[in-house]
Parts: C-alpha cells; structure tokens; sequence
C-alpha cells in the first residue's frame, strides 16, 4: 500500500463547520412568550387559582471567534428575564454553550466542551418514543421550542460536554476508506465522599470497503473512575457493537442488507455476577427510485438483560411534576403528565443521559418505551418511506410486531404491536400555487396484551394518537395555522418498581382510561425564514384518567428569531 | 457481493442461535405470589423449642405463605417484657430472614424467660402464635462497666446532694433493663445543677485503666439509660478521665478530658451508643480543646464519671441506668 491519503472533515456525529472567513462571529438566538392559562375543572376545587399569566423574554448570545483558518472557538451567554421582572429581579444569566473546535495538523478535526453526540442506536442516541405524533403547524413550534431548550438536535445527538475528535485515511484499493470517531465525556463530579467521578467514553471506527460494503465497529462505556469517591464500587456499562451495510444498486433499485449487533455488560464492582446480555437487529432493505419508495423488513432481538445507558436514556423525565397545574381539586392530587404537556413544558425533559433504567409512563410508549434499544424485545418491524420527487406528498410508516423475551412476574409474555405513520401533503404543489398549504396527518396506534386466562397476570392496553395539523399560507409570509389532535389510552399494565439495582422488586397495577382533545388554531407571520412572531389559542380537554377531568386553554404569543 | 450477504446471514445467524432459553425465567417476583389470595401454606413452626443464647445458640422461625406479603414477627418475653421484632416481605419463612441470635429491638433485654411469638401480616387479619424458652439469655462482648447486678462496687465512689426527695440507690426489681437491678438517680436541688455523681475508677476492676483497646475508632461507650415519663430535665454527662502520662492519676491541667452530655428527653429506656472518637472536648457544654495529648486514648482511661444534673429551676429530676459496657468494633446489640 504505498499511498495512503489523509481525510478530515469528513461527515461524522457532530455537526460539521467551515470558516467563514470572518475573526469574530456574534450568533445565536432570541425569543420571547407571553402566555395566559386558564384552567376549568368540574371537581369541587376552591385552592388551584383558575388563572396563570407569565413569560418571559431570552437571549441567547454566542461569540465565535476563529483565531486561525483551523480554530473555531464558541462562547453563548444566556440572559432571560421573566416578564415583570426589572432591575435585577426575576433576570437569569447562564453559560449555554461553550466550545472549541477545529483541525490539528489538517489532520484531526476535535471539538472541546459541549458536544452534541451520537454514534448507534444501540450504543449512543437520543431516541424519542414518547412524542407519538409528528409535530406540524403550532405542534411544530412548541417541538422546536423543546428540543432547543434541551440541546436536542434533528440527528438524535444527546449534549454531552467532554471531548471529541475524528479522522479518516483513505486508501487506493481493497478499502475505499477508513474513520475513526472517539469521544470522552464526563457526566457527574464526585462529591469527595460517596459519589465518583463519572465519565463516559466510546467511539468507532467505520471501514467503507466500496460502496458496496461498510463495517463499523462501536463501542461505548459508562464508567466511575476509582479513588474519587471513599467507596470502591465503582459503576460500569459497556456496549460493543457491530454495523453493517452491504448493498446492490442499480439505476432502478437498491437492495441490501443493514443492521447492527452487540454484547453490553452493566454492573458494580461488587457485584459477583455482571447483567449481560447481546442484541440482534438485522433488515432487508429496498429502495425502488422510480417509485420514490423505500421500504424494509427486519427482525430485532434486544436481551432482557441488554443496558446501554447512552441509548436507553429517555429524554422525558416521569419522575418529574409538571410545572404549571401540578395539583388541583380540593384533594390537591396531582396532575399527570399528559400529552399537552409533552408537547408544552421543556422542564419535562432531561438534558443529558443518566444510568439506571428511567421511569417509564406504559400508557404513551409500551412497545418502544426506550426506542430501538429497548431491551427484552423480539420480533418483526417493517417501515416505508414514500417522497414524490416534486414533494407533494411524503409518507413514513413503522409497524413493529414484538413480544418480549423474558416475562415479568410471569414465564407468560407480553405482545406488542405498534404502528405509526405520518403523511405530509403539500397542496400548493399539485397545483402550482405560489402560498403553501400544507396538511400533516400523523397516527399512532400501540396494542399491548398478555393473556393466559389467569386474571392477576391479563392485561391490555391499548393507545391511540390521532393528528392532524395544517398550515395555510393566507397572505404573502402570514400563515394560518391549525391543529387537533385526539389521544387515548385504556386497559391495564403492571408496571415493574425497580430497587437501585434497577432490579424488579414488585409490580404497580395500573390502570389507564385516558384520553385527551386538543385544538389549535393561530397565525403565524415570517419576516425570514429564522423569524418569526405567532399568536396562538390552544384548547386541551383531559379526563383525568376518568376521574377528575379538566380543561386547559391557553393564548400564546411567540417571538423567535436565530441570528 | 454475493460472499459479503451469505457472510452477514450467516453471522446474523449464528448470533440468533446464541439466545439463551429464557422460557422458564422471569424478572422480579412471580405476580402468583403477588396477587394470589392470601393463605397460610405451613403454619409457624421454630427450629427449637428452648435456646440457650449464652452459648451461641439461635433459633429460627418458619412458615409459608401462598403470596408475598408484609410479615412481622414480635417475640415479647413474659417476664422481663422485651421485645424483639423481626420484619420481612416474602412467601417464604425460613432461617435466611428470621434467625434470631437472642438480641432485643426495644429495652429491656431478654432474660431467662418463656416468650410469646407472634406472626401477623400486613393487611390480613390472621395472626399465627407459638412460644420459645430462653435457658440463657446472649452474652454480650465487651469490658462491662456495671451492671449493677452485684450491688455497689466499694472502689466506685458516689456523692449525692442534701436536696429534697434524694434517691441514689441500686434497685432490684422488674424495672431494669438488664438483669434484675439498675442505678437509680433522683432528686431535687434548686441551687445546683449536680444532683450527684457515681464515679468508676479502673482501680474498682483491679487495673490502672480501663482493659480495653487503643483505636478509638473501633471503641463504642453503650448506656441503657431510662427517661421517667413526664420529666424531661435530666442531663446526664459521662466524663472519660485519660491518664496520658501514665502515672495512674489523672491531671485536669494537663491530661484529655472528653465528656458526652446527653439530654435525656425520652421515655422509658433506650440504649445510647457512642464510638469514642467522637466523644468530644466539653467546657461549660461547648466544644473545647483538651489539655493532654488531644487524642482520643480509650486504653488509657482511668475514670469515668457519671454526673446526674438538670437545671435547678426544673425541680424534680429522676433517671435510671444500666448496662454500661464498652464494646470493640460495633455498638452494642444487646
């Protein structure tokens, strides 16, 4: 091999930048809520106040200054003042984000401080199970508001702050080229007493034989660094996994097969017995270009004892109470966490992975409580992709037929189906129109049940989410924009209660008659396509899981700009 | 590309063919023994109907039961009234979670006795009964101080105030938390805050200091202590005399003093345990530096004074203790 030709810059999982050219850079965002709540309940309730009016006003402003053609360093301050708060009062100052990034020797790329990552969806990815429906319209702007609040990219990365670095060698025959990908991170300071040092570290390496082929190799481990803590028991979860994709293409189509599998191990040093298991997920893939349409079958299989905590994290914390009407009635007894506030309180949400298996709500994600990685499934999925090439009409669709591989409670299994599909039509394209009108129909449709006769173990529960978003361009830039959706969940689960060692100690019988009516309508006015100002009514009717139903509306005024 | 796909299908596979049988596996507990309707399977029975504690004898109790449930069990002593609980959540009842080493969960401790056992369950109303017989009650580890057993050592020396209703005297009655006597200490004096004091001289043993080990941090000072209902003015500060010179008296000036004050603001008895290193330096109750070497010395322990005090505007103070012991490495289970 006489030549080998040094790579960098290549595609890999965090975000990519070039030089402007520019030594100092003034980015960032700004936006501003104003919001008034109103919430009605037909239960006896003298205490919860019927009213909340607030909001607040935020700038997120980031210095980028590129010393040299292959240094980049970024520093974003954030200021939020709550709206009635002057002088000092209610006013916030935080550091959102700070890095430094660039090239060593045009060889390297690296990126130092916050970084968004992801590798696999087995080894490191933010999966997001919970947000049944696809957003559009005013659900849209409420998702972005979220996922930008807790660093949430469209590319699945979790923020992690650490260091990361990348490059690749080329070669002239037998492999077209080689990656390497690696990060550290460090998700907990010790305490000095009881508490370790935590990190978090991995990375891969992807070998691209032709086009034909690839191989990746991952790995990923969660890890105490001994003698930062008085204890000696130091945690550890490591995932190594392999990925491949091997295809044949022509001019009409692609076939191939794609997939990823692995070993994880998790567990304390005392422990004598480490929990280990491995994972299958395999697909056959087909992309007809004439049709537009790519579709896949595949079979999965995740151990009931398979833990990958930068893929097992959820993003919604269950555990946490919701920030606005948390209790009501009389009793004062608290308010679920429920669709409306999925898609309307960025508290909900965690901003980074942690260890131990999250708290999971069965009633909006049963099949997939934790994604693709959700240990103890196996079975079947099938997804479709439809794009016509003028983009008038788009259509995802997954179907997943699981059961799991070890009973809880029970040697009987539970049986998951699970189908979701989303389709996008542009109208103003069939006929050639100038203002867009775009409708968005999303559905979720989940069937969970274990049945064998004996009443302490039955179950069912199923879960519908129905969706259905528009936007109407009325006049040059100003949308009109309108939202329902319907959600629904009933039947009854035992959910597992888990001691520190993540271990099932009992069982929590649950059971679900929910359902919730949500409607939105509101118009929203482009001055570019990163600003934009929307006024918004939104009405959300709950049943309290059939016992103490309420209603919550809300007129929404929002600013957003990216600059 | 062919090779490459029989490649991959044949490592896909062998993975699925790596699957552990997991038919007959479950996680967590089985919900039959969750759900079930409640009912006793075995009935209570013991390992053995008379123990003898002293010897390292224990005894364990059994039953089965079709659920998992909430399951307690009170052994309570029909002459001394002790009681010792033993608490689970389980189907099964056996030697793994109730074996008993004739230990005490509330004062006073077991005697040579017959007790009553119980087993009741959380939220259901049976409750199953049997006895066992104490021939020897446990024998404790330790370098006893006093338990007052042998009534009142000559070489301890004892100072009571000419106050009113003064009663510093050893009883033997059912009161006692330990064997059959305990120190009583009572009276009211509305000029001082001493109401008396027994002091215990390592002489009184026969030795020069207390026989007991030199880490401080493996020592542990235990005191049953009785809080009489209704007066909760008593203090009772233990002062530990070290003679770091070793010249076999002890020098306030120029030796470590380390005192414990404990408010005894309970009722009934209740043992307090302490590990010596963290017995501190008291002046007038605060904190202080000691006057000797400043480290904790048990080996070198001469003295301990017993001091019966309460603020003299409070009136009427009474207290009683027992069982005073010093243990290495745990605090006394008694």
């Amino acid at each position: 091999m006489k030549v080998i030709l040094i790579l960098f810059a290549f595609l890999s999982s965090f975000s990519s930048w070039s030089q402007t050219g520019k030594k100092v850079q003034f980015i960032g965002s700004a936006r501003s809520i104003i919001s008034n709540y109103n919430f009605q309940t037909k239960e006896m309730d003298s205490v919860t106040p019927r009213k909340s009016a607030g909001g607040y006003a935020l700038i997120d402003l980031g210095f980028k200054i590129s010393p040299n053609s292959s240094t980049e360093i970024l520093g974003m301050i954030r200021v939020k003042n709550e709206l009635g708060g002057f002088y000092g009062a209610n006013v916030a100052f935080d550091v959102r984000q700070i890095y430094v990034r660039g090239v060593a020797g045009k060889i390297v790329r690296y990126q130092l401080g916050n970084i968004d990552y992801k590798l696999t969806p087995y080894t490191f990815y933010n999966h997001n199970p919970d947000m049944l429906v696809q957003g559009t319209g005013i659900l849209k702007l409420k998702e972005d508001i979220l996922n930008y609040e807790s660093f949430y990219s469209k590319n699945n990365t979790w923020r992690q702050q650490g260091a990361a670095a990348d490059f690749g060698l080329a070669f002239p025959k037998f492999v077209d080229d080689v990656k390497f990908n690696g990060f550290i991170t460090r998700l907990n300071p010790s305490n000095l007493n009881n508490i370790f040092e935590r990190f978090y570290g991995g990375g891969n390496i992807i070998i691209n034989q032709s086009k034909y082929l690839s191989l990746g190799f991952n790995t990923a481990s969660v890890f105490d660094l001994k003698g930062t803590a008085s204890s000696e028991n130091t945690y550890k979860n490591t995932v190594n996994t392999v990925t491949y994709n091997t295809k044949l293409s022509n001019d009409k189509m692609t076939i191939g097969i794609k997939g990823e599998s692995g070993l994880s191990s998790a567990g304390l040093a005392e422990d004598t017995v480490k929990l280990t298991d491995f994972f299958v997920n395999a697909q056959l893939y087909v992309e007809l270009k004439k049709l537009n349409l790519d579709f896949a079958v595949g079979y999965m299989d995740n151990g009931a004892d398979f833990r990958s905590v930068g893929a097992q994290s959820k993003r919604l914390n269950y555990d946490q109470a919701n920030s606005f009407f948390d209790r009501y009635t009389n009793g004062q007894i608290q308010r679920q966490i429920s669709m409306y506030d999925i898609y309307n309180d960025p508290t909900l949400y965690s901003s980074s992975i942690s260890t131990g298996i999250n708290t999971n709500d069965p009633s909006f994600s049963s099949a997939l409580p934790y994604g693709t990685a959700t240990f103890n499934r196996k079975g079947l999925y099938a997804n479709l992709h439809y794009a016509d090439s003028m983009g008038k009409i788009s259509a995802n669709m997954s179907y997943y037929n699981l059961n799991e591989i070890r009973g809880q409670g029970t040697t009987n299994l539970k049986h998951f189906n699970f189908l979701k599909t989303d389709v996008r039509f542009e109208v103003a394209k069939f006929f050639d129109w100038k203002r867009e009108i775009n409708f968005n129909l999303g559905a979720s449709y989940q069937l969970t049940n274990r049945n064998n006769g004996i009443a302490f173990e039955d179950m069912s529960l199923t879960t519908v989410a129905l969706s259905l978003g528009a936007e109407f361009e009325i006049l040059d830039k100003l949308y009109l924009l309108a939202n329902v959706y319907h959600f629904e969940s009933k039947g009854t689960d035992l959910l597992p209660i888990r001691n520190v060692k993540d271990e099932i100690i009992n069982f929590n019988s649950l059971q679900f008659d929910r359902f919730e009516n949500y409607i939105a309508g509101g118009l929203k006015f482009e001055f570019s396509d990163v600003i934009y100002l929307s006024a918004v009514y939104e009405s959300n009717f709950n049943n309290g899981n059939g016992f103490s139903p309420y209603q919550i509306n809300q007129f929404l005024i929002i600013y957003n700009m990216k600059f | 590309m062919k090779k490459s796909i029989v490649f991959l299908l044949l490592i896909v596979t062998l993975l699925f063919s790596c699957r552990k049988n997991e038919v007959n596996k479950i996680d967590g507990p089985s919900l039959n023994n969750i759900y079930s309707s409640f009912s006793v399977i075995k009935p209570l029975t013991k390992s053995i109907d008379s123990v003898d504690f002293s010897i390292g004898q224990t005894v364990y109790f059994a039953a089965e039961i079709s659920k998992i449930v909430d399951w307690k069990i009170t052994i309570v002593g029909q002459s001394s009234g002790a009681v010792k609980r033993i608490e689970g959540t389980s189907s099964a009842i056996g030697a793994s979670n109730t074996t008993w080493t004739g230990n005490t969960t509330d004062l006073p401790v077991f005697g040579t006795e017959i007790c009553k056992v119980q087993l009741t369950f959380n939220g259901e109303l049976d409750t199953i009964e049997t006895t066992i017989k104490i021939i020897n009650p446990k024998l404790n580890p330790g370098f006893l101080v006093a338990d007052f057993e042998s009534g009142f050592n000559p070489g301890w020396v004892s100072f009571i105030q000419s106050g009113a209703d003064m009663d510093f005297q050893i009883k033997t009655d059912s009161e006692a938390a330990q064997g059959n006597s305990y120190y009583n200490m009572a009276g009211t004096v509305d000029w001082d805050y001493l109401i008396g004091y027994l002091y215990f001289r390592a002489s009184a043993y026969g030795v020069q200091h207390f026989p007991i080990g030199s880490n401080p941090d493996n020592i542990y000072f235990n005191i049953m202590i009785y809080g009489e209902p209704g007066l909760q003015n008593t203090i009772l500060l233990l002062q530990f005399q070290e003679d770091d010179d070793n010249n076999g008296t002890f020098n306030s000036t120029s030796e470590d003093l380390y005192s414990l004050q404990i408010a005894v603001n309970w009722s009934g008895w209740q043992l307090v345990s302490v590990k010596y290193s963290d017995i501190p330096s008291l002046t007038n109750g605060q904190p202080s530096s000691p006057n000797g070497n400043g480290q904790h010395n048990p080996d070198k322990i001469q003295q301990i004074n017993m001091l019966d005090l309460a603020n003299p505007s409070t009136g009427f103070a009474s207290t009683k203790v027992d069982y005073i012991i010093f243990t290495e490495n745990t605090p006394l289970n008694p």
